[in-house]
């Protein structure tokens, strides 16, 4: 019966309520779309993330600290023989790092030189083109990379290094390739080459600083050396980035929800104030003031739902565009190194998301609908029918 | 004897007013039978409009007994006096409060909504009440489309739609002209005769004195005067 009356309200109200059920299904629409975009955004960069250079994970030395170049002359060993095992398999790619300087055009720019082998096959990079051998070094880099360097396909560079023991040489290599990877962890900085090749530059064979797996359920014991880095634990910058990210987002829906909620409380106040009358008249009609604040809430309850609709019917073409055409950032954008973001983001959409961006939207619209009743609560009806507050 | 549905006794109205309070009703000790035709006639501020509310227990008095069908007003809960003006008492007020969303339909339709008469019922009830106003072809209009005379008789409609024991008419014909309130009063008058309900109507309205089977006098929140008027009917 109370649902019914405030299906009567709503529908009496017309234009009001349109506006009403528009504006709480846009805040909807925003919602969703941006904790869309976030997750999207989230699943693209974890997933170039594995296909670029992380995999399920990895093995690393213990003493290797990508932010430290000094830890790097120290974080290698000897490949572990299970683990080398993986590596034939091909279920496992070992990497080594080591610093460097290269000295294009009379310039000198310091960089980190990855060894990977030139035939692996499950990570993303273009490896194979650091296989053909001749006299000089084939190298790979990113685009990124040839950007800051001012380095073309072809060109010859004198790349200095230090070995294992401490000694410094230098060779000429040839920018073999330049890949463009959206996993700039891969490019920014660095030059590629064949891990053997490096092994033999450092004088330290069979080595790696780690070891990337294919299937993290697949790591086998190690040495006390070396360390398992699970995908999550490789991600955590990225994800603490992602947090930041999105409690901007939150603050940004908790405007909107606000705006939204305005709206509507403002129509409540409105309403009670300017429906004093009506509620005279209901009290005197016998309604209880329990049933008039229930059917106060209840319209604002089915506003809520009728926006959910709404924001359903208005919302899927551009949910289905954002999740299958995806957003590509302005280029502009792209140099700010935010990974996962120089790819097309596809938008992605949990259930999760649209049942608790749902419920949180009720709940809100049905107590901000109820706060402005309880003046109802304080009202005689004689007041209410005279028009006065009581 | 005919039966007592209303009795008062010494019943006094205070209202606060600045420091003290102003007594709205004095002392006032009336019974009203089943079946009455009864107008509470009286210049303005003299105390009609809160005799009716007290008796359709929206407000209650501040002295003195009320019984309203055998019970205590003043004794009632909120709950126990809504339920009772759903069930017992109908409203019919001067500026005729219909609900302006709601169709006329739906205006008349809402007292059995409370009482959660089934569909079918409310239907046959509705409809039934729109003949006794003669307003079944306006069904679907809104109170904003209708005349002060028809939008008099739906809410004569939507107070009797339940069969109510008591109908309250606070100055029904007050913003009506001479035709309309005639039409408003003979449609009352009629459903009082054929349906037995009790009609107690405050006016200040010399036209609808006629009408009148019992016309009680107030001034100054007290009763003046209390006659049968033999001429009715
Ligand atoms: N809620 C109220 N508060 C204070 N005074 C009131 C209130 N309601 C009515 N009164 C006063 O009580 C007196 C009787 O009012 P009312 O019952 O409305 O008279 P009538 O209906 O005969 O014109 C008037 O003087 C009026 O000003
Ligand atoms: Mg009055």
């Amino acid at each position: 019966m109370i649902w019914k009356l405030a299906w009567r309200n709503i529908q009496g109200a017309g234009l009001r309520s349109l506006i009403n059920i528009i504006i709480i299904a846009l805040v909807m629409i925003g919602i969703i779309w941006s904790q869309g975009m976030y997750e999207g955004w989230m699943r693209t960069a974890e997933r170039e993330s594995r296909e670029w250079l992380n995999g399920d994970g990895r093995i690393t030395h213990k003493l290797y600290d990508r932010f430290d170049p000094f830890s790097w002359d120290k974080s290698f060993e000897q490949i572990p023989e299970n683990i080398q095992d993986l590596v034939d398999k091909g279920t496992a790619v070992p990497v080594l790092i080591t610093s460097g300087t290269i000295y294009p055009e009379g310039r000198m720019i310091s960089l980190i030189v990855k060894g990977i082998p030139a035939g692996q096959q499950f990570l993303k990079l273009p490896t194979a083109v650091l296989a053909d051998g001749g006299d000089d070094i084939p190298a790979l880099i990113g685009s990124n990379m040839a950007k800051s360097s001012h380095l073309k396909e072809g060109d010859i560079v004198t790349l200095r290094w230090r070995d294992m023991h401490g000694a410094f040489n230098a060779a000429d290599i040839r920018i073999a390739a330049i890949m463009k990877t959206p996993y700039l962890e891969a490019d920014n900085g660095q030059v590629w080459m064949d891990l053997e090749r490096l092994q033999l530059m450092k004088d330290a064979p069979k080595t790696a600083t780690f070891i990337v797996i294919k299937d993290a359920g697949d790591v086998p014991q190690t040495s006390d050396a070396w360390t398992f880095e699970s995908i999550d634990f490789l991600l955590r910058d990225m994800h603490a980035m992602m947090k930041t990210e999105k409690t901007y987002g939150y603050l940004m829906f908790a405007l909107l929800i606000l705006l939204a909620m305005i709206a509507i409380f403002d129509t409540q106040v409105l309403a009670v104030f300017k429906r004093r009358k009506e509620i005279g008249i209901f009290a005197a009609l016998g309604m209880t003031q329990k049933q008039i604040i229930r059917m106060f809430t209840a319209e604002g309850m089915l506003y809520a739902v009728f926006a959910s609709v709404a924001a359903g019917i208005l919302g899927m073409p551009l949910f289905i565009y954002f999740g299958t055409v995806g957003y590509r950032m302005p280029e502009s954008y792209q140099d700010f190194g935010i990974e996962g973001l120089s790819e097309a983001v596809i938008f992605y959409y949990t259930p999760a998301m649209i049942i608790s961006t749902v419920i949180i939207v009720v709940v809100i619209t049905a107590f901000v609908s109820w706060i402005p009743t309880l003046r109802i609560a304080r009202l005689k009806p004689t007041d209410a029918l005279r028009g006065r507050m009581g | 004897m005919k039966e007592i549905l209303i009795s008062t006794r010494k019943m006094t109205k205070h209202y606060p007013a600045g420091e003290g309070k102003f007594t709205a009703l004095k002392d006032i000790t009336l019974d009203f039978g089943k079946g009455e035709f009864t107008g509470i006639v009286g210049p303005s501020g003299s105390g009609k409009t809160t005799l009716l509310n007290i008796i359709g227990s929206l407000d209650t008095q501040s002295e003195g007994e009320v019984i309203v069908l055998g019970r205590d007003i003043s004794s009632l809960t909120t709950k126990e006096s809504a339920a009772l003006r759903s069930r017992d008492i109908g409203f019919i007020f001067q500026t005729y409060n219909l609900l302006p969303v709601y169709s006329v339909y739906e205006n008349v339709e809402f007292p059995l909504l409370l009482l959660k008469m089934p569909e079918a019922d409310r239907k046959k009830a509705v409809t039934e009440a729109l003949e006794w106003v003669g307003l079944t072809a306006k069904i679907k209009s809104r109170p904003g489309q209708l005349s002060g005379g028809e939008s008099q008789r739906v809410a004569i409609a939507r107070a009797m739609v339940k069969k109510p024991h008591i109908i309250l008419a606070d100055e029904p014909t007050a913003n009506l002209d001479t035709e309309n309130s005639m039409n408003v009063l003979q449609t009352m008058q009629n459903l009082n005769r054929d349906m037995g309900t009790t009609f107690i109507f405050s006016t200040h309205d010399a036209k609808v004195i006629g009408f009148l089977q019992r016309k009680i006098t107030l001034v100054d929140g007290m009763v003046a005067s209390d006659e049968i008027n033999g001429a009715a009917g």
